[in-house]
Order: C-alpha cells, then sequence, then structure tokens
C-alpha cells in the first residue's frame, strides 16, 4: 500500500493545486458551463495514481458515461476500486464494468444517498485500506430536490463521514444557481473552496482559498484526456 | 465533554458488545452508554434528555430503525443517528424518508465496529446531523458562556431596558436578548410578546445562525429566506416576518447570542439601523460583563476592607 493515512492527497501534474489533508472536503465552484465539475471528477479520480479508492455521487451523469470518462483520462484507474451513486434515474443493464454501482431513483431521496454512500465508502475503505476520495457532482443538483436545511444537514453528514475516515471530499457546487444565504450555510461544511473560471488559454484558471501551502491567486490548469 | 449514546438493539449479546467497545473507546469522552431493547425503551432514555447519539438495529421488536430515527427527529433534534444493523440495505426503503439523515455502519464488515466508533466520534463532536451550522469556535464560544452570570435578577432589569429601547427605536412590538446554549436558544430578556415565549430549540432558532456572522444579520423577508422558508408558517404565527440581530461579543470575539428586532412585517434595514443595534448590543454586553465583575469581586476573600490583606490569599 503505497499510502499512510496521515499522507495528503495528491493531484496530477497539470492541477496546480498542493496536496490536501486528509480529512478535508473542499468545494469546487464554478458555473454550469465552466470546468468546474471537470475538475472536480478529476480530483477524485486522481486517487488512482495512489490506489485510493475513488466514490462518487453523480446526479447528471449516469455512471456508464462517468466511468467511460474516467477511463479515457486516467488511464490505469481500477474500476474495482472505483463506487458510484447513480442519481441520474436511469437504470441501465450494462454490468462491463467492475465499478460498484448504486442507483438512486430520486435525488429527493437524501436518505438513501447517504445510506448508500455510507455502505460504499465502508467497501472502498477496506479495498483501499483507508484513503478514499469522494465526490458530489453536483451539491447545486441535488439542491433543486430538497431545502436548505435538510441539503445542509446532508452535506454536513457526508463530510463527517469523510472526516472519520481521514478521506478527502470534492463537492461541486453552481454558486450561480443560489443564493448568499445558501451558499454561505453550504461553505460551513468545507475547509476549502476552489474557484473555476474560463480561460482563454488553458482549460481554466483556478483559485484555492481556504486550505494551507497552496499557490496565491488565480493559476491556469490543465485536465488530462 | 461528557457524551451520551444510547444503543438500540434486541439481542442481547450484540448490544453487551456495542455497549463495552464504546466506553471503552470513547473513554476519552467520559460517555454514559445505555442500552435498551426497542423504541418504547429508547422513548424512555430520550425523555429523560441529553443524548447526544443513537445507534441502532434495523429490525426492532416494536418497528423498525427508521421509525425510531424519526422519534429522536422530535424528541431529540440535535442527536445524530447511526443504523449499525446486519440487515441487507438493499432492502431498506428510504423513498419515503425525505430528510431524515442518517449515518450507515454494516455490522458484518470486517471494519465495521472499528467505524462505528469513529463515526460516533465525529457524529457527536461535530454535530453532524443537525440542521443548522455551529460556529468553528462552538466550543469555546459555550465555554465562555457559562462563565456569565446571567441569571441576576438585577442584570435582567438592565437588560430590559436595553430592548425596550431597541423596540421603541425601530418600531416593533417584539425585542429580545437571546443566549444561545449547546442545545437551545434562551430569552435573557425581553420585550413584547416573547415574554410569553419558552426555550426552544437551536433548528427552530434564528438567532443560531446570528452567531454565525461576525456582527449584524438581517433577515428582510423570512419567507423568502432559504434558511428559514421551511419554518416559515410558524415564524408567522410567532409574529415574525422580519428581523435583525446583533452579537453580543466577548473580548476573545465569542458571540453569547443576539440582540434583536422582530417585525411583523417585511422590512429593509439601512446600514445606520444595523449601526444602533450594533451599538445597543455592545452596551448590553458591557452591562453582562461588568455585571459578572462585580458578582466575582463581592464573592472573591481579601476584598473586604475591614479584613485587610490577610486573607489575600497569598500564602507564599
Amino acid at each position: 500500500m503505497s499510502h499512510t493515512p496521515d499522507e495528503r492527497y495528491a493531484f496530477g501534474e497539470s492541477l496546480p493545486i498542493a496536496p490536501v489533508d486528509p480529512g478535508s472536503t473542499v468545494f469546487v465552484a464554478g458555473p454550469a458551463m465552466s470546468p468546474a465539475e471537470d475538475l472536480a471528477t478529476t480530483m477524485v479520480a486522481d486517487g488512482c495514481h495512489g490506489e485510493e479508492g475513488s466514490l462518487f455521487i453523480s446526479t447528471n451523469t449516469t455512471c456508464e458515461r462517468l466511468l467511460d470518462g474516467c477511463r479515457r483520462t486516467h488511464p490505469d484507474l481500477d474500476a474495482s476500486r472505483v463506487g458510484v451513486i447513480d442519481c441520474t434515474g436511469q437504470v441501465s443493464g450494462d454490468r462491463s464494468h467492475e465499478a460498484e454501482v448504486k442507483y438512486i431513483s430520486t435525488q429527493s431521496d437524501l436518505t438513501g444517498i447517504g445510506m448508500k454512500f455510507s455502505a460504499l465508502y465502508e467497501s472502498l475503505y477496506m479495498a483501499s485500506g483507508g484513503p478514499v476520495r469522494a465526490g458530489l457532482v453536483t451539491l447545486s443538483s441535488l439542491s433543486m430536490y430538497s431545502d436548505l436545511r435538510t441539503l445542509y444537514q446532508f452535506v454536513q453528514t457526508l463530510s463527517a463521514r469523510i472526516d472519520s475516515a481521514g478521506g478527502l471530499g470534492v463537492f461541486a457546487i453552481d454558486p450561480t444557481t443560489h443564493d448568499e444565504q445558501s451558499i454561505n450555510t453550504l461553505s460551513q461544511v468545507a475547509d476549502g473552496r476552489i474557484d473555476v473560471r474560463e480561460a482563454d488559454d488553458a482549460d481554466g484558471q483556478l483559485r484555492v482559498r481556504g486550505l494551507p501551502d497552496q499557490p496565491d491567486g488565480w493559476q491556469p490548469f490543465t485536465l488530462p484526456r | 465533554m461528557a457524551i451520551r449514546v444510547l444503543c438500540v438493539d434486541p439481542d442481547e449479546d450484540a448490544r453487551t458488545e456495542t455497549v463495552e467497545r464504546l466506553r471503552g473507546e470513547l473513554a476519552d469522552m467520559d460517555p454514559t452508554v445505555e442500552a435498551v431493547d426497542g423504541i418504547a425503551g429508547a422513548e424512555r432514555a430520550l425523555d429523560a434528555g441529553g443524548v447526544d447519539c443513537v445507534v441502532t438495529e434495523y429490525d426492532l421488536p416494536d418497528g423498525t430503525g427508521f421509525e425510531l430515527v424519526e422519534t429522536v427527529e422530535s424528541r431529540a433534534p440535535d442527536a445524530g443517528c447511526v443504523l449499525y444493523t446486519g440487515a441487507d440495505l438493499d432492502r431498506i426503503d428510504t423513498s419515503g424518508l425525505a430528510g431524515s439523515i442518517t449515518e450507515f455502519v454494516g455490522k458484518g464488515s470486517v471494519f465495521g465496529a472499528e467505524r462505528l466508533t469513529d463515526l460516533v466520534r465525529t457524529t457527536v463532536e461535530r454535530r453532524a446531523q443537525a440542521t443548522y451550522p455551529v460556529p468553528q469556535s462552538e466550543e469555546e464560544r459555550v465555554a465562555a458562556l457559562r462563565t456569565y452570570d446571567l441569571d441576576d435578577p438585577d442584570l435582567q432589569a438592565s437588560l430590559d431596558r436595553v430592548t425596550d429601547l431597541a423596540a421603541a427605536h425601530f418600531d416593533v412590538d417584539i425585542a429580545s436578548i437571546n443566549i444561545i446554549t449547546e442545545h437551545s436558544q434562551e430569552f435573557l430578556a425581553c420585550y413584547g410578546a416573547t415574554e410569553e415565549w419558552e426555550t426552544m430549540d437551536r433548528e427552530d432558532s434564528i438567532c443560531t445562525f446570528t452567531i454565525l456572522e461576525d456582527d449584524v444579520m438581517t433577515v428582510e423577508d423570512v419567507t423568502e429566506d432559504p434558511r428559514f422558508e421551511s419554518r416559515a408558517d410558524e415564524l408567522l404565527e410567532l409574529g415574525i416576518h422580519s428581523y435583525m440581530g446583533a452579537n453580543l461579543t466577548t473580548d476573545s470575539g465569542l458571540s453569547i447570542g443576539p440582540l434583536c428586532i422582530y417585525d411583523d412585517q417585511p422590512r429593509s434595514f439601512s446600514a445606520a439601523d444595523r449601526a444602533y443595534l450594533r451599538d445597543l448590543a455592545a452596551i448590553a454586553m458591557d452591562l453582562v460583563e461588568l455585571h459578572s465583575r462585580v458578582a466575582v469581586a463581592e464573592s472573591a476573600p481579601g476584598t473586604d476592607p475591614d479584613r485587610g490583606s490577610e486573607s489575600g490569599g497569598d500564602r507564599r
């Protein structure tokens, strides 16, 4: 095992993000058309380099498309260390992948999403010997089906589980779809925030706030493809 | 911190094992771990108060683990729930349970028992299943709150004058100074209908959000604010349509709770409005601080001028 519980979570070379402490939850914030969602997915899939587990809660992308995308960007991804909670409402019979997939029929069922997250987290925790990266893509999509208090409780519970297991949480959020009070309330669960914006000369620019030892200001980044 | 955990499991051997494990591994949290076999027993334990976390099986003799979770939500809203079960997750129907968030740990898993302890610890420490955020310095904040002598009638009479001034200035029917304790909101001083209000759970309190802010929080219309819209009907019934609160802040920057005004109409608040309430809150905090200092001075030995320095306590 190449990872000890105290080791920080590192990212691919093309991402100007320094390794992040275990137990952290990070928001990746950018409007729907920005590369924020792809960045969040990449930050989780990057776990394949360290034999870590990767767990996705996917609201808009079916598990097949998500896994195809991850395999393309991360050719050494071991699907047996990947779990997906597919909340798109489209159940597929395709079992050609080894990833563990659980389906949720409606995004309003936060209880079900949370419990299946817990169950998959445990099984990946065992498979990886500890380190698991968890991605919620996207938090904003869930907000269309639940009130703020319920959603807050949900993300706080996810974040606490990630904290207790020394994992890494990466939650994608589109700040343009929430009002200020909602963003401020939801942000209470995050240790840090990565803002994402479009750029002409790169896939995008990002700025890290709230996490220790990170580059200052806006930095260009490239996503693997 | 001393915590209370309730284990609900119909299987006596499993129950005993869980209790002993939690007692041992959470020893640093000074835990009280109780065990019951079903919902009826759990209700009695919850009503006794102070439960921080409930660890329950899914199949119970008098219902399901989820029925118990709903009971916990109404009787101990700040307590977290962990479903610790051998039941197959896929057989548990969660679709009708929008809103109740519960942790799940499989009893059969190799790491299950070990992870249960970690999760109970984090759930309690982070108050992971509360529907409201707590300040990062919550533990220090609650500790600071305990250092003040807030029950004194003289102090409360002085603070009542501050709420009278706030209500008169903003022309509202209700103004109060609310203390946010670990799990509830208590009224320290009030003008108007709040004299009839009782203690409320933190999740029902607007002020529990105010203490997250640096100084003043305004809510122009509770029906339009995502933090309160799901409770708007109850708030309107209490005569609360809009709100402004300014924190009473200690020297080290911890809020013990806000001075606030409530209007029965939607309204906006100007910078001058905020500044005025901020000043009144600062005066109220000065009263609290000075009163506590006087109380400490009066009760301390060595301050009686007739006895001089002989009881000063310096025996070196």
